[in-house]
């Protein structure tokens, strides 16, 4: 839910707890003004026939006048207003009215009179009152929806326009992060917060990545000298058996050090996109280069390759695309088991290879991290599907990898 | 052959040299940009291996400069880069091949030999050793001048094995040089062992004499010698 919306419900759970409140408070004040106001009038009223009877001795003639009562001189009840029904004839039914009793004398003679005015009708005016604030709050609603709106897509434009930013942001790029400047304080304060973060974090990545290609070239030459003075040593007669075995693991051990140099330079130069030449490829001619290459292992280990093969062409630079499908055959073809299958699907969208193997142990989603290998295989390095990630990120292929039991499949999404 | 190494690695350089000298090779060093401009301005070379990245310099420059002069020297890149670019541009301005770092020395060994062979005798030199004869431009070996009928790479592999004889070839260093990166170590062994045992095997039906010594686990040495 986002900024607005959270506002706005907000708001409709305020004014809906409100209306009641609300409703409750306007009833109380209008009953409250209606009563004042009736007993007010016959307050008045008395007044006036007080003042008549003073002066002609006579009960002036009243609308409001309902009765006057003889009563005993002894009588003390106080002077009182009541609420009463009366049953009205015009109306066919009950109406109520404001009584007023008060105490006076006609000709010496003790009278109780009273005095009556019609009530609003209450109930009525409940309706009324619910109705009209009903709208009130409605218009408020809607003014409060409009305003927050403009708020937040004028005030906030700054920050949305930075997400963005962010949104699209890759460390990995050369261009500096350039902010939205904006006069709110809170918005700048982010900003400045996020941009010295960035510069940080690009500097670390910008160093991260010079030490790693640094350290992958800079091996390469000493190893080559390693190696060649271990194979003078393994060829000259003078060592035994035992030490030409712990020459021979210094040997190897030199040559997977080279090979994950090699692949470490390779990653880092398709991350600073160093293979941007965009050609026209025809996928199928590719995989069948590569299918060639290796028919000598395939026929070797037996295994039987099904294809369905569309004639597919991607744009994309030549090398990165032949050592991403010549990754997936060989991934398929190496870790395949004596007499087993592959299969190959190829169209427009997808490249899909599935073969049979052994069952990993590998959690599917650390397959793609540099340095994973099933137990099995020793002498892979756990970089090709590392290498294969990063070519998929420069071209937005999507690289899936699904296995069920001993059956693994590749798919490769060409537009995801 | 004369045959100068530019490369600033001085173990890699002495290693390049004394290899190349077993090899009976005339081969001179220089250790940075500006001995090897001043050599390559005095004598004719016939091959040249140049590291493209020197301390002074680049490498790059050293082939255009002698091939300005000289348009038949045959020039080998050998750079720890690996970068595709560079080897472009290196065989754009007229070097003949390229080779990353690290390298095996036998595999720089059969490009210069390839080379020179292109260079100086139009490739149609042949290769003797004792019965063994080979001629690379038509891929064709004969034993006691019987031809032998071998796959493409059962010859690449005795081709390999003649030009580096008398020297150890490691398992790692035959695969490379047959399959590339196309091919992982654990299955190699087995393809360097199948394809062997069917060279001798070719090689015995026509009288020659076994010159593959197995040498344990590490590799295979082509000779006659004890």
């Amino acid at each position: 839910m986002n900024l607005f919306k959270k506002t706005i419900n907000q708001y409709l759970i305020f004014l809906v707890l409100f209306l009641p409140i609300m409703i409750a408070l306007d009833y109380l004040l209008v009953n409250h003004l209606v009563y004042r106001e009736i007993d007010e009038l016959l307050l008045d009223e008395r007044k006036r026939i007080d003042y008549g009877l003073q002066k002609d001795g006579a009960v002036l003639s009243s609308y409001y006048l309902y009765r006057i009562e003889p009563i005993a001189a002894d009588n003390f009840r106080p002077e009182e207003f009541r609420d009463t029904l009366f049953f009205e004839p015009y109306a066919n039914g009950n109406i109520p009215y404001r009584t007023y009793t008060f105490r006076s004398s006609v000709d010496s003679q003790p009278v109780e009179i009273t005095l009556k005015h019609v009530l609003l009708d209450i109930n009525g005016l409940i309706w009324w009152i619910l109705a009209s604030n009903g709208v009130i709050l409605l218009l408020l609603y809607g003014g409060l929806y409009y305003i927050d709106r403009n708020i937040y897509q004028w005030a906030w434009s700054p920050f949305f326009e930075n997400l963005a930013k962010l949104e699209k942001y890759n460390v990995a790029q050369k261009e500096p992060i350039r902010l939205k400047k904006t006069k709110t304080s809170e918005f700048e304060t982010l900003n400045k917060v996020i941009e010295t973060l960035i510069d940080q974090i690009k500097n670390d990545f910008k160093n991260l990545k010079e030490f790693n290609e640094n350290i992958s070239h800079e091996i390469q030459t000493p190893l080559a000298t390693i190696r060649n003075k271990v194979v003078l040593l393994l060829g000259s007669d003078n060592l035994d058996p035992k030490e030409i075995q712990n020459v021979n693991t210094i040997y190897q051990e030199t040559n997977k050090l080279s090979k994950i140099g090699k692949s470490l330079i390779l990653i880092s130069r398709i991350e600073n996109l160093e293979f941007k030449r965009l050609e026209r490829i025809d996928v199928r001619d590719i995989i069948e280069n590569i299918l060639g290459n290796m028919e000598e292992i395939i026929n070797f280990k037996h295994l039987e390759v099904s294809k369905d093969l569309d004639t597919v062409t991607l744009e994309c630079d030549h090398i990165l695309a032949d050592i991403l499908f010549t990754n997936l055959i060989k991934n398929a073809v190496q870790h395949n088991k004596e007499g087993g299958t592959i299969s190959m699907v190829l169209d427009n969208d997808i490249f899909e290879i599935t073969n049979t193997g052994e069952v990993s142990d590998i959690p599917t989603e650390k397959l793609f991290s540099r340095f994973q290998k099933g137990t099995s295989q020793k002498d892979s390095l756990g970089l090709g599907l590392a290498i294969n990630q990063k070519i998929c990120e420069i071209y937005g292929f999507r690289l899936d990898y699904v296995r069920t039991g001993g059956i693994h499949t590749f798919s490769l999404f060409f537009n995801p | 052959m004369k045959v100068l190494v530019i490369e600033d690695n001085k173990e890699l350089l002495r290693d390049i040299k004394s290899f190349l000298e077993e090899e009976g090779v005339i081969c001179e060093i220089a250790p940075n940009y500006k001995t090897a401009y001043d050599k390559i301005g005095f004598f004719p070379y016939d091959i040249l291996i140049v590291d493209i990245t020197l301390p002074d310099g680049n490498g790059l420059d050293i082939i255009r400069e002698v091939k300005k002069e000289n348009i038949d020297t045959g020039i080998i890149i050998i750079s720890a880069k690996n970068a595709v670019g560079d080897k472009i541009r290196g065989l754009e301005i007229g070097a003949d091949d390229y080779l990353a770092k690290p390298f095996y020395m036998a595999e720089l060994n059969a490009r210069i030999k390839a080379l020179y062979r292109r260079k100086a005798y139009n490739g149609s030199r042949e290769i003797v050793f004792n019965e063994i004869k080979i001629k690379p431009d038509s891929h064709e070996v004969f034993v006691n001048d019987h031809i032998l009928n071998l796959t493409k790479k059962e010859f690449d592999i005795i081709h390999f094995f003649m030009i580096n004889k008398h020297r150890l070839l490691t398992k790692e260093a035959i695969a490379e040089h047959l399959w590339g990166d196309h091919i992982e170590m654990a299955d190699s062994y087995k393809f360097i062992y199948t394809h062997l045992a069917n060279v001798r095997k070719k090689v015995a039906e026509t009288g020659g004499t076994d010159y593959i010594q197995s040498i344990y686990s590490v590799g295979y040495k082509f000779t006659d010698r004890g």
